[in-house]
């Protein structure tokens, strides 16, 4: 099993298999199961994506049961509807389908966790407006989770993807860095580049807090999604233009550990420090929870 | 010098490698909102369920940290109570779990603890689960994805401290035969044992394989074929 970033890109460039190939092997020699078994599993997965990012822009949206988040993706799909967003469509459709997985995810609906399911929106924001963009066949689809997962692998091993241990730089942070190499490898870069675009990426978000509004996985989980898929999008541009990463993708997962280790217990997902220990914050939690919390 | 280096050696090799399948992170398919707090609790409430082998009547749940602090919000009420009853994490009678289980006279208890986890983990839970016959004890940690360590474990007077990573499968049995012939099992059809504990309490043995990787069906087949007045309890 490999134990480093490093370690898959060399076997990738001596060998010329792609990274998804390569994850394909790993699990098919851990888990004895058949090539046909896995790709359908991750099928399955992807099928699972696709139906949550379709059904929060059915009708007005999704509503979680609190009432604070639900019907936004459906706001940013009628505003790109009138063709002017600043940021640009493709952005903006990751927006929607980042947000619109997260708001399926906060109202307890079916997703799939990637790598959790605070985290659920980045992978489903960066994959399907690149799928309408580069024409990616359903095949190339599940690749990009297979590559997606094989970084993932390594950061969960080597350092950690639950808020509660490292904050939001494991969740929505590893997120962003697993879609940004799996991306440029559906655009047709190479190995080299997705390590770059994964510490881009990854880079960009260190010392993100976990500081869930009433412990809840809404605000401002759900946003920033969003912005992990944009962020993802950004890190896989730059690499793919040829820009570097000084620090090598491995050192990158951790120093994000080494954060991770270091925040506060307040701003590792107990609901405590960051905007959950805002006023505002507070008021929310009271009038869910009442006193009791 | 040549001890220290060893040491060295050896600590670097027993790193936890916890996520060894893809979809240990991309996935599982699963209900919202939390992996560690939904799906993660879902499982440990799973373990509980097999380690119980039957209904109870009656479930202690104490959290511990994020755990004891958040686990309103995130459903893992209603999760841990899924897992007890045996659902899966994807399973729609997943938010009903609480009134499913009061329908079938399981009542369940949950109590935030104050202090830190026994285990040393953010997301910790320790299920006791009884009926008038026996009682078991599960402590499990959520490590994110929905995937757990199994820390701390009471069954039929036996007190175990396993690895923490998953699979572990547990022999309860007075036949000291099945020791050997569920390793012959798993050997020959490929699958490492990475440690292998065996405990004694009177004439019944107990013994617990950390497995690296799980069995494929068929092979849980044969294992659990095996039996013989057995108990035979795959995590």
């Amino acid at each position: 099993m490999y134990s480093s970033i490093a370690e898959f890109i060399k076997e990738a460039n001596e060998t010329g298999k792609s990274l998804s190939d390569l994850m394909i092997e790993q699990e098919m020699d851990h888990s004895k199961r058949s090539y046909e078994d896995i790709w359908k599993q991750m099928e399955r997965n992807l099928d699972t994506m696709q139906a949550a990012v379709e059904r929060s822009v059915m009708g007005d949206g999704v509503m979680s049961s609190t009432g604070l988040t639900g019907g936004d993706a459906v706001k940013i799909k009628k505003y790109r509807e009138k063709g002017n967003t600043l940021s640009g469509d493709r952005i903006m459709h990751g927006v929607q389908d980042a947000l619109g997985t997260n708001e399926v995810n906060a109202a307890m609906g079916v997703i799939c966790a990637t790598p959790t399911a605070g985290a659920s929106g980045t992978l489903p924001g960066v994959l399907f407006p690149i799928a309408e963009q580069l024409k990616l066949s359903r095949e190339q689809m599940v690749r990009f989770l297979f590559t997606s997962s094989l970084f993932g692998m390594v950061v969960a091993n080597n350092a950690m993807i639950a808020g509660a241990m490292g904050g939001c730089q494991a969740e929505v942070g590893s997120a962003s860095a697993m879609a940004a190499a799996a991306a440029v490898e559906a655009a047709g870069g190479t190995p080299d580049q997705s390590e770059i675009a994964f510490g881009i990426a990854m880079g960009n978000l260190l010392g993100l807090v976990c500081d869930p509004v009433a412990g809840l996985v809404e605000i401002p989980c759900v946003k920033r999604n969003a912005i992990g898929a944009g962020n993802a999008l950004i890190a896989a541009d730059m690499a793919l233009a040829g820009i570097e990463n000084k620090i090598p993708a491995d050192e990158v997962v951790e120093a994000m550990r080494k954060v991770g280790r270091s925040m506060p217990r307040e701003l590792r997902e107990t609901g405590l420090g960051g905007l959950a220990g805002t006023p505002t914050g507070e008021n929310i939690k009271m009038k869910i929870f009442g006193q009791s919390l | 010098m040549s001890s220290v280096a060893e040491l060295k050696v050896e600590k670097k090799e027993k790193k936890v490698m916890n996520f060894k399948s893809c979809f240990n992170v991309i996935g599982p398919v699963m209900i919202g909102p939390s992996s560690s707090h939904t799906a993660g609790a879902i499982e440990i409430g799973k373990l509980a369920n097999k380690l119980f082998q039957g209904k109870p009547t009656h479930a202690l749940v104490k959290y511990y940290e994020s755990f004891a602090e958040t686990h309103k919000g995130h459903g893992t009420d209603f999760a841990i109570a899924s897992g007890i009853l045996g659902f899966e994490t994807d399973d729609a009678r997943v938010p009903a779990a609480l009134d499913i289980a009061k329908e079938e006279n399981i009542d369940i208890q949950f109590v935030e603890m104050s202090g830190d986890s026994p285990v040393h983990h953010a997301n910790t839970a320790c299920i006791t689960l009884s009926n008038d016959e026996r009682e078991i004890h599960v402590t499990g940690i959520s490590v994110g994805g929905g995937t757990i360590e199994v820390k701390y474990i009471e069954i039929e007077g036996f007190v175990l401290e396993p690895q923490g990573t998953l699979p572990v499968l547990l022999v309860i049995t007075k036949n000291e035969i099945l020791k050997k012939q569920i390793e012959t099992l798993l050997g020959d059809n490929g699958i490492k044992i990475n440690q292998m504990t065996e405990y004694q309490n009177g004439e019944t043995f107990l013994y617990q394989f950390d497995l690296d990787s799980p069995p494929s069906d068929k092979i849980k087949d044969d294992i659990y074929h095996v039996k013989k007045d057995s108990k035979i309890i795959l995590l």
